[in-house]
C-alpha cells in the first residue's frame, strides 16, 4: 500500500513541509481571488491574468511549473533538495527519501514543450491587448497603463524565447549544423538564443513579478487610484 | 585579513579507521597570496609530516587537490586564504570513499567513464575528417574538464540518495560524446533510463561549484534531458524524425 501511494505520491509530497503548504495557500488565494474579484477590462486595458480567457491560465501555471528555472527554485527552497550548495546547509540527507524527476507527478516536467507551445500561442494576445488599449476610443490615446501592458508583453516574450526546450529545437538536437541546409543560419540563431537563454531565470522572475505588477496596478485603477496618466492623444 | 596567522583545521582519519575522524588544529604563519594548499603544505613540511594530501600542478590544471573547504567543495590550489577568513575547515570530499585524511578514492569514476559508449564515427567518411568549427564548439566546452569531480561531490543525488545517478562529470562527458558531429551513438535515452538522468532535479550546485565554469546543468544536463524527452515523450517529433529519415533514405 505504501508502494503504491510513493508510486504516484512522492515522498517529497509526504514529508512535513511549512515551505509547501505556505507555497499551497498563496496559490489557493490567488486563484480564489481571481475568481471572485476579478478586474478582467478597465478603459481598453484587459488585465494579463485573464487575457486571452482566464481559462488559459492552466497552461500557463504548467508552463512556469516544468520551466528548468523554476523547478532550480522549488527544488531548492520549497523542497530543499538541497536547500543550498555548501554541504552542511544542504538540510537534505540520506535518510530523507528522495524519487528526482522519476515519479509519476515529477514526470510532468517532461511535458515542458508542450506547456512552451501552448505559451507561445498566447503571446501574441498580449501585443493585441496593447494594441486594443492605445485605440479603444477609436482615436490613438498614449497611456501610462498602455506603457506597462507593452513592457509584460515584451518581458513575457523574452521569457518564453529563452527556454531550454526552445533552445533543444532550436539546435540542441542537432549534431552538425553545417550537415543541414541553412546550418549556419541555425547555429547564429542558436547561438543568439542560448545567450538569451543564459538569462532565463532573471527573466523568469522578472516577468512574473512584473505580470503581478501589472495585475495590482489594474485593480488599483479599478479602486480609483489616480494613477493612469495620458501622456499623447492623435485623433 | 589582519591576524599574521590563520587557523588550519584538517580532517584526520587513518585508512579503515572505524571512528568517524577528527579535526587536527594548526597556526599557519600567512604570507601574501597563500592558498588554502599552500597552508596545508606548510602544516605538512614544518608541523605534522604524516597528514595525507593529494595534489599536484598547484595551478588549477590537474584536480588533484579537491577538498571541502569550510564546507564548500573547492581546489585548494585555486581557494586563497585572504578570501575566506581567519578560521578555516579543510575536510575531504565526503561523497567519495575515504582513504586517508584528505585523500578519497575516485576510482569509481573511471570505472563509469569505462561503461559509458564509446566514440563511433560515422562510416565511410574520407580521412583526414574535416569538421566546422561551428560543430564542435559546444563539445569543447565539456573538453575544459580537469577531472577534480567537485560537481560529483556537491550533487546531492550521489551524496544521498541513489548511486544509480553517474553524476554531472560523467554526463558532460557523454554530451561530448553525442554532440560530436561524425558519432553515430545517442547516450540520452540510456542516460534517462539505466543512468538516473532523471533523478537530477537541475539544482545546479555542479554548475556553482565547477573550478573550470563548464556550464554542466545548462549546456549538458538539461540538453540531454531534452534528448532523451525528444525520444521517450515527443510523438509529435518522433513521427517528424522518422519521415525526416524515411526522406533521406528514399533520395538516396
Ligand atoms: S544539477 Fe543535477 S547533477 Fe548538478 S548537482 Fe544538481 S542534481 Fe546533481
Ligand atoms: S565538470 Fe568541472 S567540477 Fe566536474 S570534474 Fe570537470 S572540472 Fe571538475
Amino acid at each position: 500500500m505504501n508502494k503504491a501511494i510513493k508510486k504516484y505520491i512522492p515522498a517529497e509530497f509526504l514529508e512535513f513541509n511549512p515551505r509547501l503548504y505556505a507555497f499551497i495557500l498563496i496559490i489557493a488565494i490567488a486563484v480564489i481571488a481571481f475568481f471572485i474579484f476579478p478586474v478582467k477590462e478597465l478603459n481598453g486595458y484587459i488585465d494579463p491574468f485573464y487575457s486571452p480567457t482566464i481559462l488559459v491560465l492552466p497552461f500557463v501555471g504548467l508552463y512556469r511549473l516544468t520551466c528548468y528555472a523554476y523547478r532550480k527554485d522549488y527544488n531548492k527552497h520549497i523542497f530543499k533538495h538541497p536547500l543550498a550548495c555548501p554541504v552542511v546547509e544542504s538540510m537534505d540527507s540520506k535518510k530523507r527519501e528522495y524519487s528526482g524527476e522519476t515519479s509519476a507527478i515529477f514526470k510532468i516536467e517532461n511535458m515542458h514543450r508542450y506547456f512552451l507551445y501552448a505559451a507561445i500561442i498566447i503571446l501574441p494576445f498580449f501585443f493585441y491587448d496593447v494594441y486594443t488599449s492605445l485605440f479603444y476610443t477609436g482615436a490613438f490615446v498614449l497611456r501610462l497603463g498602455s506603457i506597462i501592458l507593452a513592457i509584460n508583453a515584451v518581458l513575457l516574450t523574452l521569457y518564453v524565447f529563452s527556454c531550454h526546450s526552445l533552445r533543444s529545437l532550436i539546435g540542441g538536437r542537432t549534431d552538425c549544423f553545417s550537415c543541414l541546409n541553412g546550418g549556419t543560419l541555425r547555429k547564429k540563431i542558436y547561438n543568439k538564443q542560448s545567450w538569451l537563454n543564459a538569462h532565463h531565470e532573471e527573466l523568469a522572475w522578472i516577468s512574473l513579478i512584473f505580470i503581478i505588477f501589472v495585475d495590482l496596478y489594474l485593480r488599483g485603477l479599478a479602486a480609483g487610484m489616480p494613477i493612469d496618466f495620458t501622456f499623447m492623444v492623435i485623433h | 585579513m589582519h591576524s599574521d596567522t590563520v587557523k588550519l583545521k584538517i580532517f584526520r582519519k587513518d585508512h579503515g579507521e572505524k571512528s568517524p575522524g577528527r579535526h587536527d588544529e594548526f597556526e599557519v604563519p600567512v604570507t601574501e597570496g597563500m592558498s588554502v594548499l599552500d597552508a596545508v603544505n606548510y602544516v605538512v613540511e614544518n608541523i605534522d609530516s604524516t597528514i595525507s594530501v593529494r595534489w599536484n600542478c598547484k595551478a588549477a590544471h590537474c584536480g588533484s587537490c579537491a577538498a571541502e573547504i569550510n564546507n564548500y567543495p573547492r581546489l585548494m590550489c585555486k581557494t586563497r586564504i585572504d578570501d575566506i577568513g581567519a578560521e578555516i575547515t579543510v575536510n575531504p570530499m565526503g561523497a567519495f570513499p575515504h582513504v586517508k585524511d584528505l585523500v578519497t578514492d575516485l576510482s569509481g569514476n573511471f570505472e563509469i567513464d569505462r561503461n559509458i559508449p564509446e566514440f563511433k564515427p560515422k562510416k565511410g567518411i574520407e580521412l583526414p575528417w574535416n569538421i566546422k568549427e561551428q560543430d564542435v564548439t559546444r563539445a569543447q566546452e565539456f573538453r575544459k574538464c580537469i577531472e577534480c569531480f567537485l560537481c560529483m561531490d556537491v550533487c546531492h543525488v550521489i551524496r544521498n540518495h541513489s548511486s544509480k545517478y553517474i553524476g554531472p562529470r560523467h554526463i558532460i562527458k557523454a554530451a561530448a560524446l553525442d554532440m560530436h558531429p561524425l558519432d553515430t551513438v545517442d547516450r540520452s535515452v540510456s542516460l534517462m533510463n539505466d543512468k538516473g538522468l532523471s533523478l537530477c532535479n537541475v539544482t545546479k550546485c555542479c554548475q556553482e561549484v565547477c573550478p573550470e565554469h563548464i556550464k554542466i546543468t545548462d549546456n549538458a544536463i538539461i540538453p540531454e534531458k531534452e534528448r532523451a524527452i525528444d525520444k521517450m515523450y515527443d510523438p509529435a517529433l518522433m513521427l517528424f524524425d522518422k519521415l525526416k529519415a524515411i526522406g533521406k533514405s528514399g533520395s538516396r
